[in-house]
């Protein structure tokens, strides 16, 4: 038995490679659309950004323990950081610099890649600690300044005594006095104020450091700006902090920046250090150009109508199965044309393709398939109503630049979440074509296998699809396959 | 096998408020050229589309070879339609196969029977272009062509002549009388051509408003229907005009006598078997004839009678 889907593959084929025009449109334009993203974005631009940033905060800091006043107190600087940057504002407003999203540190990680967020901070452990460190070690130094060496060569001092305590800097024959917390940090300090006592206990020093990692895409200039917001924040919380503690130790003495306990490291996704925002956009327009189907496919199959070649099928004893399928193929098989061709054109216009050799252009043709078949079933729906072939083509143009731009092509929305049976979705994540555009980056731009999170877009990326051609299929069988009623 | 090849039982089609078929019931013989006539609009199309399953009656039905029409019936049933209907970036030889694909006939076949039509249709030398870059007349051959492709029983021509030059149209007519003599298929035609339904027709049916108004043969509508054929006489002696004249008026079933240029012009219903007695009565009242001419009556004519002059769309 003839498989006649074979038979209409092959039609729409030659029929798709004689019309130069829509050769044009389907192969040659998405390679300029390509060329002109390069030449705009290729090189970075810089954007102020949009206030607030998104970032999420994941701290692993255990705190410090403080002993004042024979009481040990537990501070955790990480958390006074967080609160800080969670209530930073723009200088004169009430505008806030950021919004924290309380995720775990694997998932910010995926919405980094998929913009959802711009930064990403990670307080390590012993953040705390080296703060203590820092604050000792500012004290200190300030304490020095005014007392002289000498006065300190001569060891235990009375009753007055300045100290700070932590885990690490704790000594055992530390006396009892005032204390004031500075931001966390316990400092004992002269209650008079006045001039510095003969005994004095200087803090312990001691070395331990730590590296605030902000990890973000490189290649994201909001991740650019919001990381500098970030640095300018922590220099701030770390001035203040010592300086506090300086003001409360040595009563006046000025405070000095010390070495930095505290780096502060900037941590590109893997891969993206060298990334400009058009590598973010080329997965994006790849499946712009498999969405550019959506017109020529539907301006095809309401050709077939407009011609009676529609009518002629009808006639005969092809299935709507056949059809279909045969349709389906075809286009296809232009999608895993178009999507090697695509990358490798981009590459060569400087596009840092990270993908891992040929499982990930595997696992890009399997994205590329499944959005082209999302894009099929959306022409079918066009060609079910459209009254002509300038309608459908219309209609298409239409519809693909909004799906392109809500699906995050060109760059990533503000989530519009909705609540749905106790969970929630972004409104954007009923198109497969955002989920196509999501896995396709992930693969293509940050080199990422098949992960839980691709399997996971992958199969949302099918269910919507599945759901989206068995509507098309029902709607277009019954409205231009059936007998007309 | 029944006698028929397709037959409509009281088929009626409306649309909205709009009766457009309206209990139609025709029979159509195997091996006929059945010529389906009406002024547009008359519904012709939307019956030829109910015949073929392309568009639900409201009531009525047709039957097909005896039975029910339906899916059953493809292979048998051949359409061209009226505009030209075809893959235009696909060759004539290439929208042949294709079509006889979709019609699963096995390719040794399907190859045989292609170059059978083309060579039938005067295409063969076309076979390997694109049907864009086609002239109206072998788009509209080729546009029958695939209609045929499957071998069907029966063949609706819609139009198949239109735009054709005198030659593709008698190739064309030579055509379609050898499907019905050497193929023995079954043919309806439609066509605005009266004389091209006269030539190819042996039988005629012509609706107006969803309705049959006449099925007859070309020969029997022309007999009944119309203004009738015209005979011009010359008389040996044309002084004699005026008398053969007053006796013409009174024979039953002329309709009309004048004199024109010195002739007597007749004009009767099948006036072609009223001529012998016509001459006769001239011939006893002593007129001598000198020369006879008739004109028979046009199924244009015909049709103008039977559908009026009123302008439809």
């Amino acid at each position: 038995m003839t498989m006649k889907f074979f038979k209409i593959a092959s039609k729409a084929i030659r029929e798709t490679f004689r019309d130069r025009k829509g050769f044009f449109f389907l192969l040659v334009f998405p390679i300029f659309f390509i060329a002109i993203f390069s030449f705009g974005f290729g090189s970075g631009t810089s954007t102020t950004g949009i206030l607030p940033h998104d970032i999420t905060v994941v701290n692993y800091d255990v705190g410090t323990a403080v002993i004042s006043n024979n009481t040990t107190r537990h501070v955790n600087y990480g958390h006074s950081f967080t609160e800080v940057l969670q209530n930073a504002t723009l200088e004169n407003s009430s505008t806030k610099l950021f919004s924290l999203h309380n995720v775990s540190e694997e998932q910010a990680n995926e919405m980094l890649r998929s913009r959802s967020i711009e930064a990403l901070i990670v307080i390590p452990k012993n953040f705390s600690a080296a703060f203590t460190s820092m604050v000792n070690d500012s004290a200190r130094t300030a304490i020095t300044s005014k007392v002289g060496a000498q006065a300190l060569a001569s060891g235990t001092v009375g009753q007055n005594q300045v100290a700070i305590q932590s885990s690490q800097t704790r000594t055992p024959n530390q006396t009892s006095a005032p204390t004031q917390q500075v931001l966390g940090a316990t400092v004992s300090a002269n209650p008079t104020g006045n001039a510095l006592p003969k005994n004095v206990t200087l803090p312990k020093a001691s070395n331990v450091t730590s590296v605030l990692s902000v990890q973000g895409d490189s290649g994201y200039t909001n991740f650019l700006y919001a990381q500098g917001l970030i640095t300018t924040t922590f220099d701030q919380y770390k001035n203040d902090v010592a300086a506090k503690a300086v003001a409360n130790a040595a009563s006046g003495g000025s405070y000095r920046p010390l070495a930095d306990y505290i780096p502060i490291e900037m941590q590109p996704i893997a891969g993206t250090q060298s990334f400009s925002p058009f590598d973010y956009m080329v997965p994006g327009l790849i499946i712009i150009a498999i969405l550019l189907q959506v017109s020529l496919v539907s301006a095809s199959l309401v050709r077939d109508i407009e011609r009676g070649t529609l009518d002629r099928l009808k006639l005969s004893v092809v299935r709507a199965f056949d059809l279909l399928f045969g349709t389906f193929l075809a286009w296809t098989l232009v999608t895993i044309a178009q999507v090697p061709m695509l990358i490798a054109v981009a590459t060569g216009l400087g596009y840092n393709y990270s993908g891992s050799t040929l499982s990930s252009l595997e696992l890009a043709l399997v994205i590329g398939v499944i959005a082209g078949m999302a894009s099929i079933a959306l022409a079918l729906l066009i060609a079910s109503f459209a009254q002509n072939e300038m309608q459908a083509l219309e209609l298409g143009a239409m519809i693909v630049l909004p799906v392109a731009f809500l699906g995050g092509a060109f760059f990533p929305l503000p989530p519009q979440v909705i609540e749905f049976g106790g969970m929630t979705f972004s409104v954007y994540d009923v198109l497969p074509w955002t989920h196509a555009i999501s896995a396709l980056r992930s693969v293509l731009t940050y080199g990422t296998g098949l992960s839980a999170d691709i399997v996971v877009q992958i199969t949302w990326l099918i269910v919507l699809t599945a759901i989206m051609f068995v509507v098309a299929v029902v709607c277009y069988s019954r409205v231009r396959l059936r007998p007309e009623a | 096998m029944d006698k028929y090849a397709l037959k409509t039982q009281n088929l009626t089609k409306t649309i909205g408020n709009l009766l457009v078929v309206d209990n139609l019931n025709l029979e159509i013989r195997r091996r006929e050229i059945f010529g389906f006539l009406g002024p547009n609009g008359a519904g012709k199309t939307t019956s030829i589309k109910m015949m073929v399953g392309l568009l639900n009656p409201t009531s009525g039905r047709v039957l097909f070879d005896g039975a029910k029409l339906g899916s059953a019936h493809k292979r048998r049933i051949g359409v061209c339609p009226q505009d030209l209907s075809m893959w235009d970036a696909l060759t004539c030889r290439e929208n042949l196969t294709f079509m006889g694909d979709m019609y699963g006939i096995p390719a040794p076949r399907l190859e045989a029977r292609v170059n059978k039509l083309l060579d039938l249709l005067a295409l063969t030398e076309k076979a390997d272009q694109t049907a864009a870059k086609l002239s109206g007349g072998v788009k509209r051959r080729l546009n029958i062509a695939l209609s045929l492709v499957h071998d069907p029983e029966i063949v609706f021509l819609d139009e198949p002549s239109a735009g054709l030059d005198p030659q593709s149209r008698l190739l064309l007519w030579e055509f379609i009388r050898s499907l019905r003599d050497e193929e023995d298929k079954t043919i309806v035609l439609t066509t605005h051509g009266m004389e091209e339904a006269d030539a190819l027709s042996d039988r005629i049916a012509i609706i107006d408003h969803g309705k049959l108004l006449r099925l007859d043969t070309p020969d029997g509508l022309k007999q009944t229907l119309g203004k009738g054929d015209v005979v011009e006489l010359q008389l040996v002696n044309s002084a004699m005009n005026a008398k053969a004249l007053a006796l013409m008026r009174s024979v039953r079933g002329i309709e009309e006598a004048y004199e024109l240029n010195g002739k007597i012009v007749v004009r009767a219903l099948d006036a072609t078997s009223k001529l012998p007695h016509i001459i006769r009565r001239i011939e006893r009242a002593g007129a001598g004839v000198s020369d006879v001419s008739v004109r028979r009556n046009s199924l244009e004519d015909v049709f103008v009678s039977l559908t009026g002059r009123a302008l439809r769309e």
